[in-house]
C-alpha cells in the first residue's frame, strides 16, 4: 500500500561562511608604522580585505574582481568606500542581535570608517613591512577529494539577457545501499552568475518526472516533493557566494538511500553574454549513521498574502507554539521581491522575548541560511513568531509590476512568499513517547489548519501525519476536507482512497481512486490502490487489470508484480500467477507476499 | 585644464573642435583605436549625433548592459554613431577585442588610457554614456536608464530611458532634460 504524504516543500540548505579564509592577518593597528593618522592599505585596509572580502574577491570565486593586492583595491577604492558605507558589502542582511550567528560577515563601524578615511586620504599603499601575509586559501574541493563527485549531465545555457532564471539540476545518486553523508560541497557552475543554490532531497523520484528527458533539468523557483512515509527533511544544504562546505555535527549525518535524487535548485542572473552553467556536487560519506534527528519546521502564511497595489506596509505574521523542547540550530527566512522588513522572535514560557533574526532591508539576491553560533534552547511552550512586512508600492524599486498590481502568494518570482524554516533538534524527550518530530509536525499541521481552514496542503499534511500514527479515522476525516477543497487533485483523491482501503472501506475508496486516475491516467499509486480496493471486494479480474496497468507504469515494482500474481492465483490462473511471483522475486528476493504465495502455489499445484 | 570644463557644453563650434583635437594630440592625451592609432570620435563632419559608451571590463554592470547597448545602437544607427570607450589603461587592444567578441558587440571601440574622452564627456561611472549633438556639443551624460538601483539591486526592467530620450530629443532638435543623471556601476576615477 502506498501512502504518499505531501510534505510541503522544504528547502534544504547549508550556509557557512568564511572558514576557508584563514585568518592570517589580524588587524595590525596595534603596531603602527609611519604616520599613524595616515590610513594605509598595507597596515589598515589589507587585514579587512583579507578577512571579510577575499573569500569571494579572488580568482575563481563569485566576485567580479579580486581584492588581494594594493593595486586590486586601489582600482576599486571609491567603490569599496561606497558599498561598505551603505553596508551593501560584504553581503550580510541581519541586524546585530544578542543571539550570535556563526561566521557573521559584518564590518564594524570602525572598519567602515577606516576604509572611508583611506580613500579620502588618497588610498595610499603604505610601508611594505606593514602588509600581512596573504590568506591561505584551499584550492579545489575544500574538504579534500570527495568520496563521490557528480556533475550535471546537461549544462544550462544562460541567455545573455532577460530576467533572473531559476533552474533545477537533478543528480541521481549511484549507490546500492543506504549511505550517510557528513558534508556536500556544491560547485554551482560559474560562481559569478549563480546567486544561490539549494539542495533538496527527493526520495520519491517525483522531480525526474518533471524533466523533458532524463538529465535535462527543469525550470522553476520552488519544488514540491511528495514523501511516502514520515521522513521529514532535516538538513539545510545551501550555497551562496563565499560558502564553504558545512560539515554536519557528529551524529547528524544525512541519509541517502538507493534511488534518492538530489535536486540542485539554482538562482541565476544573466551576465550580458551567454554563460554555460554546469554544476557539480562533491559528497563526503561517513561510516557513522545519524543518532540525532533534526527537523526542518516550515512556518508559512502564504494564504494571507493578498497585497493591494500601492500598499507600502503589508504585514503578515504567524505564531506557532512548540509542543516539545528543541534546540534551534539554524534559520532561513524567505520572501520574494516585495519583502521589506523580516523578523522572527521567540517568546519563552517565562515571558522572555528573544530576537531570532531581524532583516530590516530584505534582499532576495542575498538570501541565506543563518546558523547560530550556539544552539538556542527553546523549551516546550515557546511561541515562535514571524512578522514580515511587504512593500507593493512604486517606491519599492524591485516591485515586479510597474505600475504595481495585486500580488498573492505563489511559487513564481512575481508571486510573493512568507516562509520561515527553522532547523530544530528535539531535546529532553522520552523516546518511549514516540518520535518527537511527529509531535512537532502534527502540532504544526494542526496550527496551519486552524489558521488557514481552506488550506488544502495543511489538511493533507495533517491527514498524512495522522495516518503515519495509524489514526485512520482522523486521517480519513482530514483527507475528506482536503478533497472537498480540491476535488480535482489526484494526490488528494488517491490518498483518501488509500486510507479508506487501509480502513477496510474499499467500496467507498473506488470513486476517489477513479477520480485520481481521471486526472492522472498514468498515476501508478492510484492503479495500485484501486487494485487493492477491488481485490478486497473479491473482484480479482478488476484487481488483476489494475495491477497489470500499475506494473506497466513502473515495471520494476515488486509489490505490483506480487499482487498481480495473487489476483491471478485467486482466479485459478496458476501458471500466470507463478510467472509474476517469480518476476517479483527477481526484483526483490525478499518480497514477502511473492515468497509466501509462491510456496503456497507450488503446494497447490503439486496437490492437483 | 579649464578648457575641458563644463563650459564646453554650450556653444562649442566644430571649427573649435579641430583646435581641441590638436591640443589633445600635443599633450599626448588621446584615445586610441584597436590598432593603436590616435582616434577622435568627435572629429569630422556628420549629420549624426555621437554617443560614447564607457565600460570597464571588470565591471559586472557594464557586462549586463551589453545586449541593451547593442539594441539601442542598432535602433538608432540612422541618427547616431556609437563608440565603446574603455578608460582602463591596463587593458591592451587584445583584451578589449576579446571582450567585444565575448559580449557579441558589433560596435567600434576605443581605448582611453588617459581619460581624455572621459573628461570631455563628464562621465564618472561605467556604464555611462555621453551624447554629442551634430555640432559636437555635449547634450547628455550619465546613465543609460534606471535599471540598477544600486550595486546589488536591479529593477526587473528599467522604468526610465535617459539615453533613448536624449537621442530622440537630439533628432527632434530639442534640448535634453535632465542633461545629466549619474549612473550605478564602477568609478572611472578609481582607475587613475
Amino acid at each position: 500500500m502506498k501512502f504518499p504524504g505531501l510534505w510541503a516543500f522544504v528547502v534544504l540548505a547549508v550556509a557557512a561562511f568564511g572558514a576557508a579564509s584563514a585568518h592570517s592577518g589580524q588587524r595590525a593597528l596595534s603596531q603602527p608604522s609611519g604616520n599613524p593618522s595616515q590610513v594605509t592599505f598595507n597596515r589598515d585596509i589589507a587585514p579587512i580585505m583579507f578577512r571579510s572580502c577575499a573569500q569571494c574577491h579572488r580568482p575563481g570565486e563569485a566576485a567580479p574582481f579580486s581584492l588581494l593586492t594594493y593595486s586590486d583595491a586601489k582600482r576599486h577604492a571609491r567603490q569599496i568606500a561606497d558599498v561598505t558605507e551603505s553596508r551593501a558589502m560584504p553581503p550580510w542582511l541581519p541586524e546585530p542581535q544578542k543571539l550570535k550567528f556563526a561566521d557573521e560577515l559584518r564590518l564594524s563601524d570602525e572598519e567602515i570608517n577606516l576604509i572611508k578615511r583611506w580613500v579620502e586620504q588618497g588610498a595610499e599603499e603604505g610601508a611594505a613591512a606593514d602588509l600581512p601575509p596573504l590568506p591561505k586559501f584551499v584550492e579545489g574541493w575544500r574538504l579534500g577529494k570527495p568520496d563521490l563527485i557528480l556533475t550535471a549531465s546537461k549544462p544550462l545555457v544562460l541567455p545573455p539577457q532577460g530576467t533572473d532564471t531559476y533552474w533545477n539540476f537533478i543528480f541521481p545518486i549511484p549507490i546500492q545501499k543506504t549511505r550517510w553523508v557528513k558534508a556536500i560541497e556544491i560547485r554551482p557552475g560559474d560562481k559569478r552568475y549563480v546567486h544561490h543554490a539549494n539542495i533538496l532531497v527527493d526520495r520519491s523520484g517525483a522531480s525526474r518526472a518533471r524533466e523533458a528527458e532524463p538529465g535535462a533539468g527543469f525550470g522553476g523557483m520552488e519544488i514540491r516533493i511528495e514523501s511516502q512515509v514520515f521522513d521529514p527533511d532535516s538538513h539545510l544544504l545551501f550555497w551562496k557566494p563565499g560558502t564553504v562546505p558545512y560539515v554536519e555535527p557528529d551524529g547528524m549525518a544525512l541519509r541517502l538511500d538507493k534511488g534518492t535524487d538530489l535536486i540542485l535548485n539554482t538562482h541565476l542572473q544573466p551576465s550580458g553574454k551567454p554563460e554555460v552553467i554546469q554544476p557539480s556536487i562533491g559528497i563526503y560519506f561517513t561510516p557513522h549513521p545519524a543518532t540525532k534527528f533534526p527537523m526542518l519546521l516550515q512556518m508559512e502564511n502564504d494564504l494571507k498574502l493578498d497585497i493591494p497595489p500601492g500598499e507600502k506596509n503589508f504585514v503578515v505574521g504567524d505564531d506557532f507554539t512548540l509542543p516539545v523542547d528543541v534546540e534551534l540550530l539554524a534559520i532561513y527566512p524567505h520572501a520574494h521581491y516585495l519583502g521589506k522588513d523580516i523578523q522572527a522572535f521567540a517568546t519563552l514560557p517565562d515571558g522572555t522575548k528573544k530576537t531570532l533574526i531581524h532583516i530590516p532591508h530584505w534582499n532576495l539576491n542575498w538570501q541565506a541560511v543563518y546558523r547560530y553560533a550556539e544552539p538556542v534552547l527553546l523549551p516546550k511552550g515557546t511561541t515562535v513568531s514571524m512578522r514580515y512586512v511587504y512593500d507593493n508600492s512604486e517606491e519599492n524599486p524591485l516591485n515586479p509590476n510597474h505600475p504595481p498590481a495585486r500580488v498573492v502568494g505563489g511559487n513564481r518570482s512575481t508571486d510573493e512568499m512568507c516562509h520561515l524554516w527553522l532547523q530544530v533538534l528535539p531535546v529532553n524527550f522520552d523516546p518511549a513517547q514516540g518520535d518527537p518530530r511527529m509531535a512537532l509536525q502534527e502540532a504544526l499541521s494542526r496550527h496551519t489548519v486552524e489558521t488557514n481552514p481552506a488550506d488544502f496542503e495543511a489538511h493533507y499534511n495533517l491527514a498524512a501525519m495522522l495516518q503515519a500514527k495509524n489514526d485512520l479515522v482522523g486521517a480519513i476525516k482530514e483527507y475528506e476536507v482536503a478533497v472537498r477543497l480540491r476535488p480535482q487533485d489526484a494526490t488528494g483523491n488517491n490518498a483518501l482512497g488509500a486510507a479508506l482501503v487501509a480502513a477496510g472501506q474499499g467500496e467507498k475508496a473506488v470513486r476517489y481512486l477513479e477520480a485520481a486516475m481521471k486526472v492522472r491516467p498514468d498515476y501508478f499509486d492510484a492503479h495500485y490502490n484501486l487494485g487493492m480496493a477491488l481485490a478486497g471486494q473479491n473482484d480479482f479480474e478488476g484487481a488483476a487489470q489494475q495491477f497489470q496497468l500499475a506494473s506497466k507504469l513502473q515495471p520494476g515494482d515488486a509489490n505490483a508484480e506480487a499482487n498481480l500474481g495473487a489476483a491471478l492465483a485467486e482466479m485459478g490462473r496458476f501458471a500466470q500467477a507463478e510467472a509474476h511471483f517469480e518476476r517479483a522475486l527477481q526484483i526483490d528476493p525478499n518480497q514477502p507476499i511473492a515468497k509466501e504465495n509462491l510456496d503456497a502455489l507450488k503446494k497447490e499445484m503439486a496437490g492437483h | 585644464m579649464g578648457f575641458w570644463g563644463r563650459g564646453m557644453r554650450c556653444g562649442l563650434r566644430w571649427s573649435f573642435l579641430l583646435l581641441l583635437t590638436a591640443a589633445v594630440a600635443v599633450w599626448g592625451q588621446t584615445a586610441l583605436d584597436l590598432d593603436g592609432h590616435a582616434a577622435n570620435p568627435l572629429a569630422g563632419h556628420s549629420d549624426k549625433a555621437v554617443v560614447l559608451i564607457f565600460l570597464r571590463r571588470d565591471c559586472p554592470v557594464s557586462g549586463r548592459y551589453a545586449p541593451v547597448i547593442q539594441q539601442i545602437s542598432k535602433q538608432y544607427a540612422g541618427s547616431a554613431n556609437f563608440w565603446l570607450v574603455d578608460p582602463d589603461k591596463r587593458d591592451s587592444a587584445q583584451d578589449l577585442r576579446s571582450y567585444l567578441a565575448d559580449y557579441n558587440y558589433h560596435l567600434p571601440a576605443l581605448r582611453d588610457p588617459d581619460h581624455a574622452l572621459a573628461r570631455l564627456s563628464h562621465v564618472q561611472i561605467t556604464p555611462e554614456v555621453a551624447v554629442f549633438n551634430r555640432n559636437r556639443q555635449l547634450v547628455y551624460d550619465g546613465r543609460i536608464d534606471n535599471w540598477y538601483v544600486d550595486l546589488t539591486r536591479a529593477r526587473p526592467a528599467p522604468t526610465t530611458h535617459e539615453l533613448e530620450d536624449a537621442l530622440r530629443a537630439v533628432s527632434d532638435g530639442k534640448s535634453v532634460t535632465p542633461a545629466e543623471v549619474r549612473g550605478v556601476g564602477c568609478y572611472i576615477s578609481d582607475l587613475e
